[in-house]
């Protein structure tokens, strides 16, 4: 990727790589300690500490029961609505706003002017700053400790919006008129033209949906907190005590909430950040 | 005509982006500045919320906490990834890997983030392990008021500073090699490279980092409530801890609506300046 055209001399080219690689193993160090943690026992977690050993991070003895203790638990139920919520909001969420950035982008309607500037301004407001007032409303609705009410916030997405509009917008008109001319209408246009166009867009667009659904902590801490809706990210931070003597499972879970959106960031990562830097810069 | 029968079309395609930026924005907003008006039990609209919260030490120490933390975390993360982006701009072995373990972090939930932390930071955690083995002695991080904050900010700058690098480091490959070129070639050391021709033109990438890196760390939630519950002595009491305590510990929905248009109002603000700085520095360059 790099387009630096002069190379380095040996040496200091040999330095930045080392310096490079020693900082990105620091970053590292958290989630490999995680991950040998949740694989040997539990005696053995801070038992290799003081002083310090090889040991220390690379386990002699490797365990599934961690996983196993986690799976006959209430975390796989919180590990399935995890997954539930993610899914529904990532298909439900790219219908809602391609639909929507197709109806701002292509169809010239009266008070188009209008209407975007003020998803504009509403969704800059950040949806965590008004998660509590937005309780209370859905307190009134009763829709508590339902999946309606973990899913909605992710639905509507600001960012999702706004990339897929700048999308849109960068497909030529003449295939807009050539399907008008054929007879499609605005739905067939969207449907047979504009969604097969625009698939690296979707999948940004998907990322921001996910991602947004697979952090949230506050919205479902708030709205779900019975057992049943549960989702991973609020039940790894109930089954965690630090001075718990049963760190194990809590290092199982903490391995599978990361593995998940880890690969499916590091796959799509360039298409992620390419994006996210579009509509954010430029936007 | 067409455009009227469009009109029908565009609010159906519309409709349930529509309902949802009314239905999670501009209602909850708005219940938020009509609650606010409301003192407990009064049923006219004043400023007694706003009035009591300006006069509760308990909100203006959170503030401070807040400011604080905002104004030493925001340089730090932001210079810490200028700082990462310039040493990956680079091609050699792996480097791709590299970033790819820096970034790595942002993937993960913070409530995951701060649950694995917390075990780090314990006495007898891998931390202190490495402080001793140093000869430095044993910390007490997230349980002193004097270093809890301090715990805190190391923490969400391992998640967040990777993410940032990202954005900072398409700006740098952005720039034309040539102008590098150039100024070398007319003998500009490196330093001088760095602050007259990269530097200016990062202007963009920065200021969308900055003001982007600012809205996420006045939000930060998790962290705090699983790490600290914004203790020890509300030396980690960030606004958003602060809102969620007065809503749900301290019962007391009025100010904590009025705490929350304060938070609002105030992202507002520091999202429209963004906008302003970079239509003015799009205007300048073109």
């Amino acid at each position: 990727m790099s387009r630096r055209a002069r190379p380095f001399n040996a040496p200091a080219r040999r330095w930045r790589s080392a310096l490079t690689a020693f900082i990105a193993l620091i970053f590292m160090l958290p989630l490999w300690w995680v991950a040998i943690s949740a694989l040997r026992p539990e005696a053995e977690i801070f038992r290799y500490l003081s002083p310090l050993s090889w040991q220390t991070l690379l386990p002699t003895q490797l365990t599934a029961d961690h996983f196993v203790q986690l799976w006959q638990g209430s975390f796989r139920l919180a590990i399935f609505n995890s997954m539930l919520v993610a899914a529904v909001t990532l298909v439900l969420g790219l219908f809602v706003c391609s639909i929507a950035a197709f109806a701002l982008a292509v169809i010239d309607f009266p008070g188009r002017r209008f209407v975007f500037p003020i998803m504009v301004v509403s969704f800059l407001i950040p949806f965590d700053a008004i998660a509590v007032p937005l309780l209370g409303i859905v307190r009134r609705m009763d829709l508590q400790n339902t999946y309606i009410a973990l899913i909605l916030p992710g639905i509507g997405n600001g960012l999702a919006v706004f990339l897929l509009r700048q999308f849109f917008l960068g497909i030529p008109k003449d295939l807009l008129e050539a399907a008008r001319v054929d007879g499609l209408g605005w739905f067939g246009i969207y449907r047979q033209i504009y969604l097969p166009l625009s698939v690296p867009a979707l999948i940004s667009a998907g990322l921001i949906l996910f991602v947004f659904q697979w952090q949230a902590y506050l919205w479902p801490l708030l709205v779900a907190p019975a057992t049943e809706y549960k989702v991973g990210a609020v039940a790894i931070a109930q089954m965690s005590d630090p001075y718990l003597t049963n760190n194990g499972p809590v290092f199982a879970a903490a391995l599978c909430l990361s593995l998940i959106p880890m690969l499916v960031l590091t796959i799509f990562q360039r298409n992620y950040i390419a994006s996210v830097a579009t509509t954010g810069g430029k936007g | 005509m067409t455009r009227r029968r469009n009109l029908a079309v565009a609010l159906v395609f519309l409709g349930p982006a529509l309902a949802a930026v009314v239905l999670l924005r501009m209602w909850p907003a708005g219940l938020a500045i009509h609650d606010s008006l409301l003192a407990p039990r009064a049923t006219t609209y004043s400023l007694e919320n706003y009035r009591y919260l300006f006069a509760d030490p308990l909100f203006l120490k959170s503030l401070r906490v807040t400011l604080t933390y905002v104004v030493i975390v925001n340089p730090l993360q932001v210079a810490a990834a200028l700082a990462l982006a310039l040493l990956v701009n680079a091609s050699f072995p792996l480097v791709g890997l590299w970033r790819t373990l820096i970034f790595l972090p942002v993937a993960i939930p913070q409530s995951v983030s701060a649950v694995v932390w917390a075990v780090g930071y314990r006495p007898d955690g891998p931390l202190n392990a490495v402080l001793v083995s140093l000869g430095i002695g044993q910390q007490p991080f997230l349980t002193s008021p004097d270093q809890a904050l301090a715990s805190l900010i190391l923490m969400v700058s391992w998640i967040g500073v990777g993410y940032w690098m990202t954005f900072l480091l398409a700006g740098l490959q952005d720039i034309p090699q040539s102008l590098l070129e150039a100024a070398r070639v007319d003998g500009a050391t490196a330093w001088q490279r760095f602050r007259y021709v990269t530097l200016p033109l990062m202007r963009r990438p920065l200021t969308f980092v900055l003001v982007a890196n600012t809205v996420a760390n006045f939000l930060v939630f998790a962290p705090v409530k699983i790490l600290t519950q914004g203790g020890p002595r509300g030396s980690t009491n960030l606004i958003m801890n602060e809102i969620y305590t007065r809503a749900f510990s301290a019962g007391d929905p009025s100010s904590a609506a009025a705490a929350t248009v304060i938070l609002v109002t105030t992202l507002l603000l520091i999202v429209t300046i963004q906008f302003w700085l970079l239509r003015s520095s799009a205007e300048s360059q073109s």
